[in-house]
């Protein structure tokens, strides 16, 4: 039954041409299911129901607020890793490239995977998502 | 007064006698002092503790033979014991400091006395003796090459925390615009991927066939168009910046058509405007717009900027463009003869608070200061501006909107009649 259903993949994404990209390359690639939000409240709803099968969540946040004050990716992934009822794979997709960046990241926000900006190859995307949600 | 009179007694071994004899022989002494002074401190370098005299180097010395003298002067002219004793502070002061006036002047005073004996046994008349003071003079030697190097040490140890203050305070300096050029670097890294990711990624599909219509891969590819703008602008403004910074930056200054620059600026902002919407009131429309003396395209560059900013910090309300022209100073009334066209560009938006405006005019430095990292952007637009606007001899600044709330930027340009009027005077009459 469940493989019937396509699976939601939830998109924390602020800029609204990365957000495109990934929506397209999932849905179209992948089967997936989109959802495409930056709203801390909607996500977090959408994640406590237990729907998403992934999020993909980038770094900076910059419109995204929480109990009245900015919170970045980092953050949200360890609130939302924190209020999922199972098990939740988070993917942070970062323009962050410097140096040490991927360990400090991944580090301080509990995400299971890292992929660096520019992302483009479809492929590669999908094949990481897959990865992640099979476990 | 007294107890240093006795003090300096003591040490030399003076007695009312030499006093008296010295009084006597003062005149006739003093032509010379200089040599003295001379001849004892050429004995210096000679002393095994010399090279740590000297290190002191020549200015020091020169004041040591002054007080030298002026000492002696005093001495024989039978002044000591009253002025020139009170005295005696300023004078150990010239070289050494706080602390070793006195022994300084006990010192001039022994020396003053060792080279006595050879003097009075030359001018007295023979029978009458002095007591031999042989002993004395590398006792002096001694006591004025420590105070040499007590002084010499004082004021080396006095500039090395000095130099070590310096130091520390350039080392925090640098680090902390180290760390600045970093955090710009990530910044900027972190700009530049963002429109590569819509660049790349929508080629990508457009080239894998993963477009279902001719009309969506057309929508891809303004995408791409305009990600790969955005990416232009930002490459400019860091070109831009690096010129500046480098002094390399050159305008083209003329008569430019302000009218034709706001004319062909508004547009660029409008659709933006429009899409969050916020309404863009140009109360220029109506009002005749004169001829500044500028770079055509950096001007327009730099009211973009503001109009940019305006539109990219405000959520709702409006973005108004104003200009005022100032009175023209009265002639001879000693005011600077430029007149300026003063430009406005006013927002209903989040504003930017008084403390942090110096700092949205620097380059690299505002990031964590005014928080740029929330906007999108390389945040080097204002401080271009100013550079370019200065660069026109013109101004540029930030104030408070005149409700209260959001932000006034505003921009004075040179007009072009008062710049060529003060070039053809500046030429003089034929």
């Amino acid at each position: 039954m469940h493989e019937a259903m396509p699976q939601t993949i939830l998109i924390v994404e602020d800029h609204p041409l990365v957000a495109k990209f990934y929506r397209m390359a999932l849905e179209r690639a992948g089967g997936y299911t989109c959802i495409v939000t930056e709203n801390a409240e909607e996500i977090l709803a959408e994640v406590e129901q237990g729907r998403v099968a992934l999020v993909l969540l980038d770094v900076a946040l910059r419109g995204t607020q929480w109990e009245r004050r900015p919170i970045d990716g980092v953050e949200l992934a360890r609130l939302l890793k924190q209020r999922a009822p199972g098990r939740l794979p988070i993917l942070l997709a970062t323009a962050h490239a410097m140096a040490g960046d991927r360990e400090r990241l991944l580090a301080a926000s509990g995400a299971d995977a890292y992929l660096q900006k520019p992302i483009y190859d479809v492929q590669e995307l999908l094949e990481t998502v897959q990865r992640l949600i099979r476990g | 007064m007294e107890s240093f009179i006795e003090e300096v007694k003591r040490y030399l071994g003076f007695t009312t006698q030499d006093m008296a004899l010295l009084r006597q022989l003062g005149p006739r002494l003093e032509k010379h002092f200089p040599e003295m002074a001379e001849r004892f401190y050429a004995q210096i370098p000679l002393h095994p503790n010399a090279f740590r005299v000297f290190t002191g180097g020549d200015i020091q010395m020169v004041r040591l033979k002054q007080t030298l003298q002026e000492w002696a002067r005093g001495l024989f002219r039978g002044v000591y014991e009253e002025e020139y004793a009170a005295e005696r502070y300023q004078i150990g002061y010239r070289h050494v400091r706080v602390g070793l006036e006195q022994k300084y002047v006990i010192s001039a005073m022994g020396i003053v006395r060792a080279f006595l004996n050879e003097r009075l046994l030359l001018e007295m008349p023979s029978g009458e003796e002095s007591l031999p003071y042989s002993g004395a003079l590398n006792k002096i030697l001694d006591l004025d090459l420590n105070l040499m190097c007590e002084s010499y040490m004082h004021a080396t140890i006095q500039n090395l925390k000095k130099l070590n203050e310096q130091l520390e305070q350039a080392n925090r300096e640098l680090a902390s615009a180290s760390r600045t050029k970093d955090e710009f670097l990530s910044h900027i890294s972190h700009e530049l991927r963002t429109p590569l990711n819509s660049i790349l990624g929508f080629a990508k599909m457009i080239l894998d066939g993963m477009c279902e219509s001719p009309a969506e891969e057309h929508e891809l590819l303004q995408d791409v168009f305009s990600s790969a703008q955005h990416l232009l602008a930002l490459v400019n403004d860091i070109l831009d910046i690096r010129r500046i910074e480098e002094g390399r930056m050159t305008l083209r200054i003329e008569n430019v058509d302000l009218r034709q620059v706001l004319d062909s600026t508004l547009p660029l902002v409008a659709m933006q405007a429009a899409e969050k919407g916020l309404r863009l009131i140009n109360e220029t429309a109506h009002v005749p717009l004169p001829i500044v003396w500028a770079d055509e395209i950096r001007l327009r560059q730099v009211l973009l900027n503001l109009l940019s900013n305006a539109v990219k910090f405000t959520k709702e309300g409006s973005v108004t463009v104003r200009v005022q022209t100032p009175p023209e100073a009265p002639e001879g009334s000693g005011i600077s003869s430029t007149r300026r066209i003063r430009l406005e560009i006013e927002d209903t938006g989040i504003g930017i608070p008084p403390e942090k405006r110096d700092a949205a005019f620097e380059a690299f430095v505002q990031f964590h200061q005014i928080d740029a990292r929330r906007f999108r952007g390389a945040g080097l637009g204002l401080a271009i501006s100013r550079r370019l606007i200065e660069l026109m001899g013109g101004r540029i600044g930030l104030e408070s909107a005149t409700n209260g709330q959001g932000t006034l930027a505003w921009l004075l340009v040179p007009l072009a009649e008062t710049v060529s009027s003060r070039r053809s005077l500046a030429a003089g009459p034929l």
